[in-house]
């Protein structure tokens, strides 16, 4: 039992309608918060922007975040830099990227062999050459948010196969909420996001997942759970308890024969409701992803991935990127 | 043209409040254009019109789309956050994020030349979310009462008693639990249905 009393029990977390909701949604709704004597809400927010400036200001105590998120917002990139940390790994992998279901059929693919995620650039690398010969009009693939693992991996694979975003590819922005019906009207060509925006996509005959990002990147951190470090300091023992909570709801979704319950869960309108990812749906690239891996610890080395990725697309020009790492990603909080 | 003015990009929801924002803004002599959150090409809009400011409702999920293009694009709008050097636009910033409205200006743009509709923006967006919160308690009362109501009537039913001694019933209930009347009334209602229920299965 724990003995020493948490510094406030009433609390307000925020996360964004994604698969990867998963552990705040478990902890709450399994009673694993209330277990660790925390009154918590969960309160759903519209863009990752939203989430970051209410960390930021307190409105909110802590969040799920994107990985690289409390980095930024440390470093004050894209806002006023406000000191963040992170305790724990909410998620590994979990995006993927894909294509209209228009495009896929312009790549000329054999439909008699597998068709694999390298074959899948080459044709797509071919595909913008000839547009680019012809002076056709470059494919138009959206991203979420500008600091996220989505539009690292991205480049990075579009880049592996010699694509150059700007050049051979259009990047737009657009909220996750939005991609399905732009995919459709046909306004976009593709996109990099969390799931389910992907199976969805399959799910409706719009699209096809060409590459998950546990192939570009595995076991890449992909959700955190972070505050601010004034809020850590100052609510060492609430964080702890926290921390715990969504721990074990992270080794709860490890298990198999939890995933109906979690389905179930995932359909009530708090959470995703419908467009809670289906079932039976098994997409052509399984989109893969992990709640629960090596403990859940946020290392600073990877912590260092994300802020070169950051230097490698022009984000941030710093110099002292294990300084950074190490004052963000906190593995002494981890719980054992 | 007035050189105070400034072209206004508005991003909203809630028709009602876009309208008396956009028109506070137009008597300031600022030039506004107003949208709808959930159409499609905010991106192409805000390439096309170059606002001065873009204000946009912290609900709608395209804040995301605008702090993408300011970091994929030097000419596109910047969160307000890079002006908040001084404590005072801190505050006004913290207020803001409070009453659900962000801002996102063009670059070189000085701050004291939009303070003053940012400030207009938080008033607004603050009125309207004390409307909301004013009518959701009065809804809150009204469901609160009705579910007192009826727990009281299937008392009096169930238990044959006057409304005088289903009301103490209730509250007595309350205040052993330490619960709300209206969630000791809720569970008495589920209890009478559940047995209700019951007894039709048995049937």
């Amino acid at each position: 039992m724990p003995v020493a009393t948490a510094e406030k029990t009433r609390l307000s977390l925020g996360f964004i309608a994604l698969t990867d909701c998963a552990p705040l949604a478990v902890a709450r709704e399994l009673g694993f918060f209330d277990q660790a004597g925390l009154d918590v809400s969960l309160v759903k927010e519209a863009s990752w922007g939203n989430i970051r400036d209410k960390v930021s200001y307190g409105l909110l105590d802590g969040a799920q975040m994107l990985a690289p998120m409390p980095l930024a917002a440390t470093l004050g990139l894209g806002t006023r830099a406000v000191a963040m940390i992170t305790g724990l790994v909410l998620s590994y992998n979990g995006l993927a990227v894909t294509l209209s279901q228009a495009l896929f059929d312009q790549l000329d693919l054999d439909p008699q062999t597998v068709q694999t995620p390298e074959q899948i650039g080459q044709l797509l690398r071919q595909y913008c050459q000839h547009n680019r010969e012809h002076g056709d009009a470059k494919p138009r693939l959206a991203t979420v948010y500008p600091y996220s693992c989505h539009f690292y991996q991205l480049h990075q694979w579009l880049l592996a196969h010699s694509i150059v975003p700007g050049e051979d590819i259009e990047l737009v922005a657009l909220p996750p909420t939005r991609m399905l019906s732009t995919l459709k009207a046909g306004e976009i060509d593709g996109y990099c996001v969390g799931e389910p925006w992907n199976s969805l996509a399959e799910q409706q005959q719009l699209g096809r997942v060409i590459v998950s990002g546990h192939q570009i990147a595995p076991d890449a951190i992909e959700k955190v759970f972070g505050v601010t470090q004034q809020w850590a300091t100052e609510h060492p023992i609430t964080h702890q308890r926290l921390l715990s909570a969504l721990s074990q709801a992270c080794q709860w979704l490890d298990k198999p024969e939890n995933q109906p319950e979690l389905q179930q869960l995932l359909l009530h309108p708090d959470y995703l409701g419908p467009h809670a990812p289906a079932k039976n749906l098994q997409p052509h690239q399984p989109v893969l992803h992990k709640f629960w891996h090596q403990q859940n610890i946020p290392h600073p080395a990877s912590a260092v991935e994300l802020l070169e990725q950051m230097r490698a697309r022009g984000q941030w020009q710093g110099e002292n990127l294990l300084q950074v790492a190490e004052a963000v990603y906190r593995p002494e909080l981890a719980p054992n | 043209m007035q050189t105070t003015s400034l072209s206004v990009l508005l991003v909203d929801d809630q028709p009602a409040r876009m309208q008396t924002l956009q028109d506070a803004l137009h008597a300031s002599g600022h030039t506004v254009v107003s949208q709808l959150t959930g159409v499609h090409g905010l991106s192409e809009h805000v390439q096309q019109c170059k606002p001065d400011i873009v204000i946009i409702d912290m609900d709608s999920p395209d804040r995301d789309t605008l702090e993408s293009m300011a970091a994929m694009s030097r000419d596109a709008p910047r969160p307000i956050v890079f002006f908040a050097e001084q404590e005072q636009d801190a505050v006004t910033i913290g207020e803001a994020i409070r009453a659900g409205v962000s801002t996102y200006i063009a670059d070189g743009l000085q701050p004291d030349r939009v303070r003053p509709i940012i400030e207009t923006a938080i008033a607004h967006f603050h009125h309207y979310q004390q409307l909301r919160t004013e009518l959701d308690s009065t809804r809150d009362q009204l469901a609160s009462r009705k579910v007192t109501e009826k727990a009281k009537g299937l008392l009096m039913k169930h238990h044959n008693c006057s409304e005088e001694q289903a009301f103490k019933t209730l509250r007595k209930l309350a205040m052993d639990r330490g619960q709300k009347l209206t969630d000791v009334a809720s569970e008495v209602i589920r209890m009478f249905e559940a047995s209700a229920h019951q007894g039709e299965n048995r049937r």
